[in-house]
């Protein structure tokens, strides 16, 4: 058993690991770490989640729900520290991880993962109290300060594979699966099925597409293999040369963000151009990707929480046209329900920290995104106008599919299975 | 939530010790046997009682921040509890401070010769009363306070041992104050401690010929009163928070068409001018609510009323079951910071701290609520015009 794999066992029995080792693992996750772009790509299927807050508990129940790495692909959208009490142990496993398992795991930065933050919302005190001195948090801000800022999931399938409990359980294959239109499914921690609902996409489409050349088909007629293809190339590989040329799949991708859209980025290429090796800014869009948040308004609106912006329905159609998004995952925001779709589903909130503080009674979800196997795993390719129609923007661009997305919701991991001694949890209230 | 509370159990007892204002030992005071004793009534007493340092450090940790301005905060803190709050936790200390702070002024700038009275229950370690002298404008006024004796001695010792209280109340010299010989309530010429259990003020109303009111001496009945109760009646169980309330509004403070028929509304009211603020919790049935309840009862903390008074509406209810006809209003402290607090403040002390937790705000503001009513009649002219909240 090597070092790291000890050191895994260790974080997930929530006992922390020696300060030398933080520092070596540390060291190699910024190695590894540097070489990953602003935009991290990720192949589906992949499970997204989101806050976590050193919650350490709800973290091992959020790995019983979605399955343990490496076996799921996971992406964390920040937000590991602060709040919870085992900040330390929640992020140090997630980077043992990343650092065993670089391409299982996905970390991207959340707006705490600041030493602004930390200092005021817990972490900081956690590592000056668990480790006596405030090395461990200079470690982990270093590692901060390299993580990627956004993530692109390519290749997701507009369907759902067949739901089950998560981990490898082949048994059920009987669920109905002509789901043609499904395409979202709501499961609760056991693995059962308690919502699921259908968005037929025709809507907008026999009037809206005067452009002859939108042969793309509605979704209810897809998953036929050979099927023309669709789409440009993924946003932003082609200019930006990173690699595997324009290429995408038969669903828009999915870009992955903590907090939102910038009123300076109006295209994923530019999130790219941003030099993000540095504490978070106060403003700017390397804040403002951490920091906005979704609202029901048009345009872009001031944010109650002094940085980043609030940004409307119209501003995510738009990008997501632009760029072309079938949907942004994002986090930042608490959700009673674990998980929240806006704006034609152009944007969700995914909320992983189950009773978060341990007062807010809210329960939690990750979203489960598909392979698309419908081209034998493969991904296709066009010139990088097709469909582009007309100079104007539709709402409802029938060529982009949202991916089938599998919500799985779970509540906080019972008191008695912490196996912990009876540090209760004390939350805070006016008395 | 702070990461600092795990190694220390302490906390479990007085909520989050966390921040650059941490490492002042953060262990005293407190109460022997407290938490682990038998579960009567006794022992949840001291946990109610506990409940004061609660308040008293989030004062501070909004003072020390910069949300309040409030000299005596420090002194009335017990030494070494000093702890940073939440930045959550600091903005609605600030609210509901602010909030009760403007219903007490129109209620003190309402004809601002007359003498008037202000009666504050389980007022702990509550600095009102030296803001109040203190000001300015020092007011016409006679301030009582009533809590635990434990609670009471304790003030004492801090207002004996600070001449800054001392001189905000005026009693520099000896002759000023009488303190009784157990240390445990004290008497000025406008200031008034009194050790009492609230729960012995019941039954009066039934014996309306005996005299009512050896219990709070120097209460003048004749004044213009206002009774305050910040996180106090809903201690206590619902037939017992209403006694309290019965024992203002009809044995001391009789308004004379209503008296002993209960829950009769409409009447001008020819008894003295009485006003009454809650401050409480709400809405304990959805999932943040019963979080909370289950929360609170881990630390032995009971709301006993909190069910029975579980909205806006039934808080208005409430105070026009008790007689407070000239109007009954309520907010949540969302409500009011949204809009009772002005843009420029607001900016202000958004400032003040970064506040990510704007969910999370929302969710706890949400729970938290002040409902004020007075009688007809003159007195709380100055309450027609602030704004309420409708609905539940």
């Amino acid at each position: 058993m090597s070092d790291l794999d000890r050191a895994i066992a260790q974080l997930r029995a929530c006992r922390l690991i020696p300060e030398s080792q933080v520092r070596e693992l540390c060291y190699k996750a910024r190695e590894l770490l540097i070489e990953e772009g602003n935009v991290v790509c990720v192949d589906a299927p992949v499970t997204i989640c989101g806050d976590i807050h050193g919650q350490f508990h709800d973290l091992m129940e959020l790995f019983r729900v979605g399955g343990d790495v490496p076996d799921t692909n996971y992406l964390f959208m920040g937000d590991f520290v602060d709040r919870g009490f085992y900040s330390l142990e929640s992020f140090l496993l997630l980077l043992c991880l990343k650092v065993r398992y670089p391409d299982r795991i996905t970390l991207i930065r959340g707006n705490h993962e600041s030493r602004q933050i930390t200092t005021v919302y817990g972490f900081y005190d956690e590592c000056i109290r668990k480790y006596g001195s405030a090395n461990v948090w200079r470690y982990c801000c270093e590692v901060f300060d390299y993580l990627a800022l956004g993530a692109l999931v390519l290749g997701a399938s507009s369907e759902l594979e067949p739901s089950g409990p998560s981990m490898n359980d082949n048994t059920q294959t009987t669920m109905p699966l002509d789901d043609a239109e499904l395409e979202t499914e709501i499961l609760n921690s056991k693995g059962e099925v308690t919502g699921s609902t259908y968005r037929p996409r025709q809507r907008t489409l026999s009037d809206s597409s005067t452009d002859t050349r939108n042969i793309s088909p509605p979704r209810d007629i897809s998953a036929t293999p050979g099927q023309t293809p669709l789409r440009t190339g993924a946003p932003g590989t082609g200019a930006s040369g990173s690699g595997g040329g324009s290429y995408s799949s038969r669903t828009g991708s999915v870009l992955c963000v903590h907090g939102g859209l910038s009123p300076l980025i109006d295209t994923v290429d530019k999130i790219r151009l941003i030099d993000r090796k540095q504490e978070v800014p106060h403003e700017g869009a390397m804040c403002d990707l951490l920091w906005s948040d979704p609202d029901e308004i048009d345009g872009w609106g001031l944010s109650p929480r002094g940085a980043g912006f609030l940004f409307g329905g119209d501003i995510v159609k738009q990008f997501n046209y632009r760029n072309d998004l079938s949907l942004i995952a994002r986090a930042h925001q608490l959700v009673m329900e674990g998980y929240k779709e806006m704006f034609d589903g152009g944007i969700v909130t995914v909320w992983s920290a189950p009773n978060y503080c341990y007062r807010c009674g809210n329960v939690a979800s990750i979203l489960e995104l598909g392979e698309d196997t419908s081209n034998g795993g493969t991904v296709t390719r066009s010139n990088g106008d097709y469909g582009r129609s007309n100079g104007i923007i539709s709402t409802d661009k029938p060529g982009v599919r949202s991916p089938g997305r599998r919500y799985r919701v779970f509540e906080a991991a019972a008191q008695d299975t912490r196996g912990m001694p009876a540090k209760k949890p004390v939350a805070d209230y006016f008395l | 939530m702070s990461a600092s509370q795990i190694p220390n159990l302490n906390t479990l007892r007085r909520g989050g010790g966390r921040g650059r204002l941490r490492g002042r030992g953060g262990i005293t005071g407190g109460y022997p046997g407290e938490g682990q004793g038998p579960r009567g009534t006794a022992s949840r007493d001291r946990v109610v009682q506990g409940t004061d340092n609660d308040a008293s450090v989030s004062r501070l940790s909004a003072v020390s921040l910069g949300y309040l301005e409030d000299p005596f905060a420090k002194t009335l803190t017990p030494p070494g509890l000093e702890t940073r709050r939440l930045p959550i936790i600091n903005r609605g200390t600030y609210v509901r401070t602010t909030a009760i702070d403007r219903l007490v002024a129109r209620f003190l700038s309402h004809a601002p010769h007359e003498r008037k009275q202000i009666i504050s229950l389980g007022a702990g370690t509550d600095t009102r009363a030296f803001r109040i002298f203190s000001s300015q404008s020092s007011p016409n006024l006679i301030y009582h306070e009533i809590d635990f004796a434990v609670n009471t001695t304790a003030k004492i010792k801090f207002i004996r041992s600070t001449p800054l209280l001392q001189r905000a109340l005026g009693i520099g010299r000896p002759e000023d104050v009488t303190v009784s010989d157990a240390g445990d309530a004290l008497h000025s010429a406008v200031y008034h401690l009194h050790p009492l259990d609230l729960r012995c003020l019941k039954g009066a109303s039934t014996s309306d010929t005996a005299d009512p009111q050896p219990l709070l001496r120097e209460v003048d009945r004749t004044l213009p009163t206002l009774l305050i109760s910040e996180c106090c009646l809903i201690y206590l169980s619902p037939s017992e928070a209403t006694d309290v309330v019965s024992y203002f509004t009809r044995t001391l403070f009789p308004d004379a068409q209503v008296a002993g028929v209960s829950g009769r509304t409409g009447t001008t009211g020819s008894g003295v001018p009485l006003g009454l603020i809650l401050y409480e919790p709400i809405r304990p049935d959805d999932a943040f609510g019963r979080t909370m309840v289950s929360n609170l009862a881990a630390r032995g903390i009971q709301l006993q009323t909190l069910h029975q008074y579980a909205s806006l509406k039934a808080q208005r209810e409430r105070l026009l079951g008790h007689g407070f006809s000239g109007g009954q209003a309520a907010a949540d402290v969302d409500f009011l910071w949204e809009r009772w607090v002005t843009e420029e403040e607001k900016e202000r002390v958004a400032g003040l701290e970064m506040l990510d937790e704007m969910e999370e705000w929302r969710l706890l503001a949400q729970h938290y609520c002040i409902a004020w009513g007075w009688r007809a009649g003159g007195g709380f002219d100055g309450w027609n015009e602030l704004e309420g909240q409708s609905g539940d």
